[in-house]
């Protein structure tokens, strides 16, 4: 704060779509709050930034008195784009069938017009994580009969834009992977069923077989990354084996549903045999195996605070403390809803969390910065910087609280619409006569 | 053993008979309706127990049982079983079978077979019966299980190659499950939940009050009135009687007894694991319960992972003291296998024996309690001048661990328990039921 007023800035460039935005309280996430500062923009990028900017006589000015502006947060579970409404066929391009379909890609998928994007952004959610398919066939209710591993490749996306090719921030941002798990009871539906049981040893043979098609299906991507490292003769190639390449590179990770403790040691130990990269989706009850994701240095999104506890007797703030306990474990995380129609809620879901032991501070960080930096766009969103692109949102309050009023929304420099189609609904039944 | 050899060569004077007159005497009698006779001596007759006390005659010519170290107890009685009901076979159809289009409600009388009767289904022949006779079970009740109203159960004998010879009661009761078939898309009928059943249940018998009322008014005066339809469902449901209801926690027993009392019949829970901590209302309400000694127990071969809630820990835990905490309060309980081997049931009882129930309590739940439960106790049950001679001879107490079953008596037939239940005994060939296993053939 206290350098922060000093600083003194010029703006020698005056492009088509740039603007200064004054008089808001600025938290950048990465440094200290400014108090009323400003911010030029230009192309799309946060060009400057300071308590006191001069700006061209020329450049647009939009005033922010009493305003404040944080970095758009990101949502780092949905299916943004690739489904619409889950019962209507027709709007779904999610979960493609087949055991290894590491050359499938979320973001090709994406749909720019979706009524979910704008709904989402309105309450200060600028960017997403997309993925291929959805966890509850990825992960949760296993065990209906032979199930897709690798799912695909996700994308980090801009809430906004013409086509797929400019919201996309990361165009792979971790393969999916459904990590064979030992399944001891099978999918039960309705509401409270529950699946009957299967035999220990059963499940566990299940999972052993499985386990050891993963094995073979990397075997095969090493073999085939060799051959075209060498430049074999008769080299092809091939796709599915292709896509692997990043991911054996440690370029990309692999995204890895994990509730449990179990399956959570599991994927680490799979992850160190085949040196790669992992991040950990949906952890939910990670029990002592905190200990081991903390040592390997994974990265993890969280389950929904707000969602249920495991099992009856843990205790009712299970997921709401969890958070919390990621942090003071030091492991590096972030916030996802696992879900489209309820992703505009992601800043409340930290809310909770907050409430019971996460700092403020972290659970901002978590949804803006910390989740840029687990999935490696930390150069592009995730913080008001120099040289970021222009993603932020500007409201009347601290963006966790539900009153909070978001006033402006920026991405990419462009101030994006409010109009949602609840705003859409609420003024035609409003203009009733 | 010597003694028995010694008894080969007294009934066979007596080769024709079918029962000898037997007198058992200087044995330890727990009569289970009196007191227990430490030396006393009982003489059983044409099926039938003819005198018990410590002071009685022998009559000339009877088959006489040297009691001494041995313990003599009425026979005991399964509460609630299949045996003797012998499941059909499996068969694959060859043809698939026109499917019955799904019941849409109480008038299409969804899984009821009120009507059928375990006492016409028992067959000789169940090899359960021989297990359950080894383990000293001289009778089972034995119920048609399937469906909401499953039939009515017979109370059966287990001795005999004549199922009528076998049958002491029937009906003993209207077997009835009260959980929703569940089920999806065509298959579903109705009831399919839990609430359905209910009004189900409700309403058959609503129909079956006015069944008997417009029946009785066409049989007073049928002339000028529309015949009532025969329902076999009704039927079936009235002729038994009893119901008996399952009931297993705390919350299952409360709502069924809120049920049965809105029914107008007389009514037995079984189940009732959760006894423990029911035993206050289950007295207040003055219900009597067939206890399951099939206990709850963590499934083999589970996830080892798998966390087990405190409430199936607690109820796992305490489930076996509900005889104790039962028989302290005065509730009338019998016990029943509910699918267990005869050697298992009794390792269950024994189990709730350990925990806090006496060791005669244990046997009158096997046996004069599950009579008159079932309102035979004038026939069966204890070891009393009058009732059917279904004893069962022990050497120490009856369900310890180390006990041996010596002689099993079943409407005054002897039967030698099969050699891994107690050492090989040679019958005397008049007094032995249908294939005794006998000394000759070792």
């Amino acid at each position: 704060m206290k350098i922060a007023k000093f600083l003194l800035f010029t703006v020698p460039l005056v492009a088509q779509d740039s603007f200064i935005l004054r008089n808001v309280t600025i938290h950048p996430v990465t440094s200290a709050d400014i108090v009323g500062g400003s911010i030029v923009v230009a192309n799309g990028k946060i060009v400057e930034l300071g308590a006191k900017v001069t700006a061209s006589k020329s450049i647009k000015v939009i005033d922010g008195r009493g305003l404040h502006v944080y970095p758009g947060m990101i949502n780092c579970a949905t299916q943004m784009g690739l489904s619409e409404v889950t019962s209507v066929r027709e709007s779904n391009d999610t979960n493609e069938i087949g055991e290894f379909l590491p050359q499938v890609r979320a973001v090709v998928a994406v749909n720019p017009d979706s009524e979910h994007i704008p709904v989402t952004r309105v309450n200060g959610i600028t960017s997403s994580l997309v993925l291929p398919a959805s966890l509850s066939e990825t992960g949760r209710g296993a065990g209906t009969g032979p199930q897709s591993i690798l799912r695909g490749q996700s994308a980090m996306i801009h809430l906004d834009g013409w086509n797929w090719e400019d919201m996309a921030i990361s165009r792979n941002a971790g393969v999916l992977m459904r990590f064979p798990a030992i399944v001891t009871r099978r999918a039960a539906f309705g509401e409270g069923a529950i699946g009957t049981p299967i035999p220990y040893n059963e499940a566990k043979k299940t999972y052993e077989t499985e386990l050891k098609k993963v094995e073979e299906f990397f075997d095969s991507a090493k073999h085939y990354q060799a051959a075209k490292m060498a430049k074999a003769a008769g080299f092809k190639l091939n796709v599915q084996l292709d896509a692997m390449i990043p991911v054996l590179e440690g370029k990309v990770p692999l995204l890895i549903a994990a509730q449990k403790e179990r399956t959570i040691r599991d994927a680490i130990a799979f992850a160190k045999k085949q040196n790669v990269k992992i991040i950990l989706l949906d952890v939910t009850k990670p029990g002592k195996a905190l200990d081991v994701i903390k040592q390997n240095n994974i990265p993890v999104v969280v389950g929904k605070p707000t969602s249920l506890p495991e099992d009856e007797d843990d205790p009712y703030d299970a997921s709401y403390s969890l958070p919390g306990q990621l942090y003071k474990a030091g492991i590096k995380f972030a916030f996802g809803t696992y879900d489209n129609q309820f992703a505009r809620n992601l800043p409340y879901e930290a809310a909770f969390a907050v409430a019971y032991g996460l700092p403020y501070e972290e659970a901002l960080k978590a949804l803006t910065i910390g989740a840029a930096e687990i999935f490696g766009v930390s150069n592009e969103i995730g913080s008001i910087e120099k040289g970021k692109s222009a993603d932020f949102v500007v409201t009347d309050g601290d963006p966790l609280e539900v009153r909070t009023q978001v006033k402006m929304l920026f991405i990419r420099g462009k101030n994006v619409s409010l109009e949602t189609k609840q705003t859409r609904l609420y003024e035609k039944y409003m203009n009733r006569k | 053993m010597i003694k028995s050899l010694a008894f080969l060569c007294l009934p066979l004077l007596a080769v024709a008979q079918k029962q000898t007159t037997v007198a058992i005497r200087n044995a330890k009698i727990v009569t289970i309706s009196g007191p227990v006779l430490y030396k006393g001596t009982v003489i059983l007759k044409d099926g039938l127990i003819e005198a018990v006390g410590e002071n009685v005659r022998i009559p000339a010519g009877a088959w006489i049982i040297e009691g001494d170290g041995l313990t003599v107890y009425p026979g005991l009685i399964d509460g609630l079983s299949t045996v003797g009901i012998i499941p059909p076979p499996v068969i694959t159809p060859t043809t698939t079978a026109p499917a019955t289009p799904p019941a849409r409600g109480p008038e299409d009388r969804p899984r009821t077979t009120s009507w059928e009767r375990a006492a016409d289904k028992v067959r000789a022949n169940d090899p359960r019966i021989d297990s359950a006779r080894n383990a000293g079970f001289t009778s089972v009740v034995t119920f048609p299980t399937a469906g909401i109203f499953a039939g009515q159960g017979a109370v059966v004998n287990m001795a005999g190659d004549n199922p009528s010879k076998m049958i002491v009661e029937s009906p003993a009761g209207q077997y009835m499950t009260l959980a929703g078939a569940g089920g999806q898309g065509a298959a579903r009928g109705f009831p399919s939940s839990g609430m359905g059943v209910y009004a189900y249940v409700r309403q058959i018998f609503i129909d079956l009050d006015y069944y008997e009322k417009t029946k009785a008014a066409y049989q007073a005066n049928p002339a000028g009135k529309q015949r009532p339809a025969y329902d076999r469902a009704l039927e079936g449901l009235k002729e038994s009687g009893r119901l008996l209801l399952p009931a297993g926690s705390k919350v299952e027993m409360e709502r069924v007894i809120r049920l049965a009392s809105e029914l107008n019949m007389p009514f037995v829970l079984y189940g009732a694991q959760e006894g423990y901590r029911t035993s206050e209302q289950l007295k207040q309400g003055k219900v009597s319960v067939l206890v399951s000694a099939k206990w709850p127990a963590k499934i083999p071969n589970g996830d080892p992972d798998a966390e087990e809630s405190l409430r199936t820990l607690e109820v796992r835990e305490n489930a076996p003291s509900t005889p104790a905490a039962l028989a302290k309060d005065g509730v009338k309980f019998a016990f029943y296998s509910d699918g267990q081997t005869p050697v298992e049931f009794i390792k269950g009882v024994r189990l709730a024996v350990e925990r806090g129930l006496s060791h005669d309590d244990a046997v009158k739940a096997l046996s004069l309690s599950t009579a008159e439960i079932f309102g035979i106790a004038n026939r069966l049950g204890s070891v009393e001048k009058g009732k059917i001679a279904n004893l069962v001879i022990s050497k120490g107490d009856l369900l310890a661990e180390k006990s041996t079953i010596q002689y099993v008596f079943i409407d005054g037939i002897h039967f030698v328990p099969s050699p891994d239940a107690a050492p090989a005994t040679v019958a005397p060939p008049g007094a032995t039921g249908r294939r005794p296993r006998t000394g000759d053939q070792k």
